[in-house]
């Protein structure tokens, strides 16, 4: 029977402990099933609504619309892809304490920020060929896709950048996998979401 | 105490953090689950206030078209002479649908009672995200501030309604920051909302207390993770659905503009429908289940008898929560839809009635031949069974399509959501403070205050609103400044004369209840540690709960509703931490 004393715990307060038990982590683990969860249902609705409103236009892409650059956007797919890849990569190597899977979580980050870029050169490719979002539905959904999905890409550049810090530190890593996983889970639900909304509005 | 020491695999959680010592670590950004929830208490309660005072505003309007509204009214309304302007008549129904529900009704029954129950039911220290609870509490305040905020910008607050139906609510029908703001308040109260419905499933799935299987939970922890299941599946959808109204007002989008009114337009007005009644259906369920809960249990403890058919109750929870999904189009009916999906929706919806009912019988029949404890909580517990009754029943008037086409946008409505979610939820609301009022503030809540409180509320309350089935019935159509400017709505207006005085005072019954809750937080009778004498773990430490909530982590061996007993010789409950004795 646990008659832990009411005084402080081992730990400094504000301090995460450099490890955790498996409980632990499949706390946080669920944690983030749930809030996927969430997201799977805010995209599907998103995904629905663009399916509705672009059943209003015979022609698909309608004339006259200022398309995005083709080649410019299935290079920014590949880039996103081999993000995942280098997460994934980083995550395993983790779980063995192999040598360098900081590196494999670095390389995630400078593609994930790659993607970035070449999404805001596709942003600018339109806009400067006169495309706003006012132009009708190819553009409405064309904006708000990019830009719902641009959010998650920050979120998730955000939680790789404090993931490699934390890891640098000694703050997370083999023995303290959570912040691994559920940064990497969460990266390849982006990644999910760009290639299932790419193929089905730029591709399809 | 067993010396089972090897089940504790709680590594990590039955040790006790250090006590906060700041004001701001105390009081302001606190991670204690019993703080946050006194946090969203007090701030869903002073909302209640806010909204039921735009109800008096909008039932003297009804009642007395033209009239300046007394006392306060030239304050408000200067350049009108203290007469409620139309615009400003709108705004408030939308306004008062909006604060009850998202600012009232969510922080008290699911953000207070969620956060102040759930731990302590189950055995916990804390809930497992402390931090993520936190934010949940500091993304609703600012929500609430937006919403507040757009009441005051110059083109004046949403008028559009709670629902925001295009193209109403698109900057062709509501020009003006008013309505973005709405749909941004809308967006961060959600967002808080998903916060915590991830916070209270993990932590009911993972932190339970060794022996508290899921069969022996309290059934308000279990309309609490039903809510929390709905509420982390479907905010989202209105979330998608605000982003795209405010892409729309804001940078031109077409999603919900049709061909015909913009140049840049091709959207489908119906489509936000979709998107609102996806979520707006399952709201009304994530406001009835924890009432639900708090009910099933409240029920038991008072009549001193287990809970009848508490694993059918269960499964009857679950069963909305699953069937919540597919009724929605009752919204809808008059849409256009083709017969046979409306003849679908028609049909789900009234087996979605079924659970309903199953619970009410199970609430009678716990009832039946047990001592009732009539305190206050017991009155409101009984009252929720009445109110929900009636409400229900009337739901199957909107459920069939023939009198849904007939009754739609009437106050027939209005009065079926007022008793089902306003006087059901919210008495299940009152009998959670009333009951939790000790363990949260070490006081009692006046008690010949409180049982005044409850007659002098559902006495009114039940005029009010089954006046409007008559009304609705007769054809009085509901969002309307003026129902004497014609003369088909003029000879219904005595209907409105009637529930506008039984309103205020249903209005002046709650003021009853707001001096009582201030007064005994500050001078209360001094509660002792089981005031009602029941076994769910909460009660088994100390009033007010310490902040570290047990000294040990319990261990649980008896069920929530384990009264009159016949093992039990000297008393008729027995608390979840002791074994039941053996009856030989």
């Amino acid at each position: 029977m646990s008659t832990a004393p009411l005084a402080a715990a081992s730990v400094a307060p504000g301090q995460p402990p450099a490890t955790e038990s498996l409980r632990t982590t499949t706390d946080r683990r669920l944690g983030m099933a749930l809030f996927l969860g969430s997201w799977t249902m805010a995209f599907g609705t998103l995904l629905l609504s663009f399916l509705v409103v672009r059943r209003h236009e015979e022609v698909w892409p309608p004339e006259g619309v200022v398309l995005p650059s083709m080649p410019l956007a299935w290079t920014a797919t590949a880039i996103l892809v081999l993000s995942s890849l280098a997460a994934h990569r980083a995550v395993a190597g983790a779980r063995r304490d192999a040598a360098r899977w900081r590196s494999w979580w670095g390389l995630a980050l400078v593609t994930g920020l790659a993607f970035a870029w070449l999404q805001s050169a596709l942003w600018l490719q339109v806009w400067s060929g006169g495309g706003r979002p006012a132009d009708g539905l190819y553009a409405s959904i064309f904006y708000a896709l990019t830009w719902f999905h641009a959010a998650h890409v920050a979120c998730g550049l955000v939680a790789l950048a404090w993931v490699a810090v934390q890891a640098g530190r000694g703050r997370c890593g083999p023995a303290r996998l959570s912040p691994l996983l559920n940064a990497a889970t969460f990266w390849h639900f982006v990644g999910v979401v760009w290639l299932v909304l790419f193929l089905v509005f730029l591709v399809l | 105490m067993s010396s089972g020491a090897a089940s504790h695999t709680m590594s990590g959680h039955d040790h006790i953090h250090p006590e906060p010592k700041s004001f701001l670590a105390k009081y302001i950004f606190s991670h204690d689950h019993k703080v946050i929830a006194k946090q969203f208490l007090w701030f869903g309660l002073v909302w209640l206030l806010i909204g039921g005072f735009m109800a008096m505003l909008i039932r003297w309007q009804l009642a007395n078209p033209g009239l300046p509204f007394p006392l306060v009214g030239e304050w408000l309304y200067p350049r009108s002479g203290g007469v409620i302007p139309p615009d400003s008549y709108n705004t408030l129904f939308t306004m008062h649908g909006t604060i009850m529900i998202f600012l009232g009704l969510t922080p008290v029954l699911i953000g207070a009672f969620g956060n102040f129950c759930i731990p302590l039911m189950i055995g916990a220290r804390d809930m497992i995200f402390p931090t993520l609870n936190m934010l949940s509490f500091w993304t609703l305040v600012p929500g609430g501030l937006v919403a507040f905020y757009s009441l005051f910008v110059p083109l004046g607050g949403s008028e559009a309604g709670w629902t925001a139906y295009p193209t109403l609510s698109t900057t062709v029908g509501t020009p003006g920051s008013g309505e973005t703001l709405w749909a941004i308040a809308v967006f961060l109260i959600g967002a808080s909302s998903i916060m915590g419905g991830i916070n209270y499933i993990t932590t009911i799935i993972r932190l339970r207390a060794p022996g508290m299987t899921w069969t022996k939970l309290p059934l308000t922890v279990w309309g609490l993770l039903f809510t929390a299941i709905l509420n982390v599946l479907f905010l989202p959808v209105i979330g998608s659905a605000m982003i795209l109204m405010v892409l729309d007002r804001v940078f031109g989008t077409a999603f919900f503009l049709p061909a015909t009114l913009s140049q840049g337009g091709g959207g489908d007005p119906i489509l936000y429908q979709h998107l609102f009644w996806i979520f707006g259906h399952p709201e009304v369920y994530i406001l009835i289940l924890p009432a639900w809960g708090i009910v099933a249990d409240l029920l038991s403890f008072f009549a001193r008898k287990p809970a009848f058919g508490y694993k059918i109750t269960v499964g009857a929870m679950a069963a909305v929560t699953i069937l919540s999904a597919v009724v929605y189009g009752h919204h809808m009916f008059t849409t256009g839809m083709t017969a046979m999906l409306g003849e679908s929706f028609m049909l789900l919806t009234m087996i979605i009635s079924v659970p309903g009912e199953i619970l009410f019988f199970n609430w009678l029949h716990t009832l039946w031949r047990g001592s009732l404890r009539t305190t206050t909580a017991m009155w409101f517990a009984m009252g929720v069974i009445f109110v929900f009754g009636l409400g229900g029943l009337t739901g199957i008037y909107l459920a069939t399509i023939s009198t849904d086409i007939y009754l739609h946008d009437t106050y027939f409505v209005v009065g079926h959501f007022h008793l089902t979610m306003a006087a059901s939820a919210l008495f299940g609301a009152f009998a959670g403070i009333y009951f939790w009022f000790p363990k949260l503030f070490g006081r009692m809540l006046g008690e010949k205050l409180g049982k005044l409180h409850f007659w002098a509320t559902i006495v009114p309350l039940t005029i009010v609103f089954c006046t409007m089935f008559a009304s609705g019935w007769a054809g009085m159509p509901r969002r309307y400044y003026d129902h004497t400017d014609n003369p088909h709505t003029a000879a219904l207006q005595h209907y409105n004369v009637i529930t506008t005085w039984a309103a205020f005072v249903l209005g002046a019954a709650q003021l009853l209840f707001a001096w009582n809750f201030i007064r005994s937080v500050a001078a209360g009778r001094k509660a002792v540690q089981n005031p009602w004498e029941v076994g769910t773990l909460e009660w088994t430490i100390p009033s007010p709960a310490p902040y570290y909530n047990f000294k040990t982590i319990p261990e649980v061996h008896t069920g929530p509703h384990e009264f009159s007993h016949p093992a039990l010789k000297d008393r008729d409950w027995i608390p979840q931490t002791e074994r039941l004795p053996a009856t030989t």
